[in-house]
């Protein structure tokens, strides 16, 4: 697949052709306010840092209506569990970015792999394009290169887009994207040099990354028995702020509502830090204190979604957890630290 | 010396001595953060660890937190909110007085992230604090000074009680703070129709999350199991239901009825932003009309919502 380039000029007739015959989502708004929503293509913004939340809740809502009955018994399948199908709709979504892309590829490992498809995640990706905008200025609290992921990275995305000078660059990744650029009238470039020169240049802005490589090699148990867990945690409230804005956290919790009129099963996000997350029928909770909580969060993170995932951490250093942590708990002071455990071990 | 520095050292100073004279096992302060505007909560048990507390514009999270339920004696650093928080926590037996040391900061206020993003959108890679009245926030091209008063948190522009006085030991000279919150926006808001108020709380919480980190940073939400978190029976529902969000809020508000010290931790630590004190305001004044209580202002005062008088105003009751 060669790439491509859409000129300034011709930009809203490209955005016309993605949201044609399906929504454009595109990040809108500032700070805290930016995500992605339903845009006009003649007001897609490129000068946005990301946005606040994940994208993952556009697969995999916050809260997400499975099944549901009714207990009229006059009407047929009383009481009987009906599913809602998936919601899934033609979408494509531009300005993604490429730390949430790979956080979206490792989830999609979990809701579809060799032993389980979720349909409702499935219906939902396969009706989606997702047009990543690789960063030419990473945030400060990026380090999507420490984790092994690049600011021009491809994972998870269709289309890599790119802004070039004021053009905006394009590189087909599957065929799903290919097809949608070819549609869109993008003519056709060689720009593999300028997109090597450029991701240099953003990769450089995030200083030399440290090397957890440490992590990969360390055995478990050793990392999992290392004292430090009881410092890491001590000052962790246990709220759920680092997995819900997580773009790769993807734990659940189902539930069934019911009314007079009937019942829904949901199924809404859950999380770790949570003493409910793991408190048995009997009482017995296997993660009693936030020593194993948050152990548990890190582990997950940097050293079983690896062995899970072909080495691929479960960390796409986006940074979201760092920034908005009340007490600033840095998933890389974490990382250093079981780096260190790991060099004792060696 | 800029005040903040000598701040910083009188805090390091008092916890090594603590610790070396068997006062406290732990002082629980602040260590500097790693990303610009942000401190961690630390809790140093030697006397290098104790090089690394810190006072800061951005000391948000009320250390009180980490008391309740807490063995052996602790020492913490508190601003005048606090240690009226810790002080609260003993009137309500979580902690022993006798056991507990405060490090009290006269506070002149802590920094509202938010405001200072919405002066200097550019992305912040550090900032100086140097100055007693001002920081300096730095980034790719760009050196920008920002007024401390415009900054405020709006809890810390209200602040009554900015020095811990009963506080153990004062590091720093006393502040005066606000003459006196008059509460014009929540009378205000009390003054509206039921319908205007719960449109105005619907609106207010419509970006909640149920991450339920107000309440885990609230010194006052110390419940072993919190009522929503509950399985048997299950009071509230799971998913982003907006009742269930506002049932969420309203119970917690009326669960720190008269114990709330105006902290702002809830604030600082909501990852969207939702004035959480507006609830808690809501029942502070309430409780001050009613029983002109202040929470944390004595160690032997009895919360009100403890107590039984005679005389109460209300009818029900008597």
């Amino acid at each position: 697949m060669s790439e491509y380039i859409v000129k300034e000029n011709a930009l809203v007739d490209f955005f016309k052709s993605l949201a044609s015959g399906r929504r454009l989502l595109t990040p809108q708004g500032l700070g805290d306010k930016c995500k992605l929503e339903e845009t006009p293509p003649d007001k897609v913004n490129l000068d946005f840092s990301n946005t606040h939340m994940s994208p993952k809740s556009l697969l995999f809502p916050q809260t997400e209506a499975l099944m549901a009955f009714h207990n009229d018994a006059s009407k047929p399948q009383a009481f009987v569990y009906q599913s809602l199908g998936d919601k899934g709709e033609p979408l494509a979504v531009f300005g993604i970015r490429p730390c949430d892309a790979k956080g979206l590829s490792i989830a999609n490992k979990v809701f579809q792999n060799d032993r389980f498809t979720d349909n409702y995640w499935k219906g939902k990706i396969d009706q989606a394009v997702l047009v990543g905008l690789a960063c030419d200025n990473p945030s400060p609290q990026c380090f999507c290169a420490a984790m092994g992921g690049s600011p021009f990275g491809e994972a998870g995305l269709d289309v890599l887009a790119f802004r070039q000078g004021k053009d905006l660059g394009l590189k087909p990744l599957t065929p799903k994207g290919e097809e949608l650029v070819k549609a869109s009238g993008a003519q056709t470039a060689n720009l593999a040099d300028a997109i090597k020169g450029l991701e240099a240049e953003a990769v450089k802005s995030q200083g030399v990354p440290p090397d957890y490589k440490g992590i990969d090699n360390a055995d478990l148990m050793a990392l999992f028995n290392d004292p430090h867990w009881l410092a890491t945690a001590e000052n962790c409230l246990n709220c759920g702020v680092c997995t819900f804005f997580c773009p790769t956290c993807h734990c659940f919790d189902i539930q069934d509502e019911t009314s007079e009129k009937g019942g829904v099963r949901m199924r809404n996000w859950d999380t770790c830090m949570s003493w409910l997350f793991t408190v048995h029928g009997t009482g017995h909770n296997p993660r009693p204190s936030k020593t194993e909580r948050v152990r548990q969060r890190f582990m997950h993170k940097l050293k079983y979604i690896p062995l899970k995932q072909d080495g691929v951490r479960g960390c796409t250093g986006c940074g979201r957890c760092v920034a908005m942590c009340p007490v600033n708990i840095d998933i890389r002071s974490v990382a250093l630290k079981m780096t260190q455990t790991a060099a004792s071990q060696a | 010396m800029p005040a903040l520095t000598d701040i910083t050292n009188k805090i390091r100073e008092s916890a090594k001595k603590l610790l070396a004279s068997g006062q406290a096992e732990v002082v629980i302060g602040y260590r500097q953060g790693t990303i610009p505007m942000t401190t961690s909560p630390f809790f140093a048990r030697t006397a290098d660890e104790c090089d690394l507390l810190v006072w800061s514009n951005f000391a948000r999270i009320n250390l009180a937190n980490y008391l309740p339920g807490r063995a052996g004696k602790v020492a913490m650093v508190a601003k005048g909110c606090d240690a009226r928080s810790a002080i609260g926590q003993v009137t309500e037996n979580q902690i022993l007085k006798d056991n507990l040391y405060i490090i009290g900061v006269p506070c002149t206020g802590m920094i509202d992230t938010n405001l200072v993003v919405a002066k200097e959108a550019r992305p912040i890679r550090e900032v100086v604090e140097t100055a007693d009245d001002s920081i300096t926030v730095k980034g790719q091209g760009f050196s920008t000074d920002i007024k401390k008063d415009e900054v405020l948190r709006r809890n810390c522009k209200t602040c009554v009680n900015r020095t811990p006085k009963l506080a153990n030991e004062l590091v720093g000279q006393e502040v005066n703070g606000a003459a006196a919150d008059d509460f014009a926006d929540i009378k205000a808001l009390l003054a509206k129709t039921p319908a205007e108020r719960m449109g105005y709380f619907k609106d207010l919480i419509k970006d909640c999350l149920r991450c339920y980190a107000c309440r885990n940073a609230c010194p006052l939400c110390y419940c072993p199991v919190c009522f929503v978190d509950e399985t048997r029976p299950q009071w509230l529902g799971k998913s982003t239901d907006p009742m269930d969000t506002m049932t969420f809020h309203l119970l917690r508000g009326l669960h720190c009825a008269g114990r709330c010290t105006s902290c702002g931790a809830c604030e600082t630590a909501c990852p969207v932003n939702i004035k959480v004190r507006e609830f808690n305001r809501v029942m502070e004044l309430t409780v001050q009309n009613n029983w002109n209580y202040e929470p944390g202002l004595s160690w032997d005062q009895k919360p009100p919502l403890t107590m039984f008088q005679t005389d109460d105003a209300a009818d029900f009751i008597k």
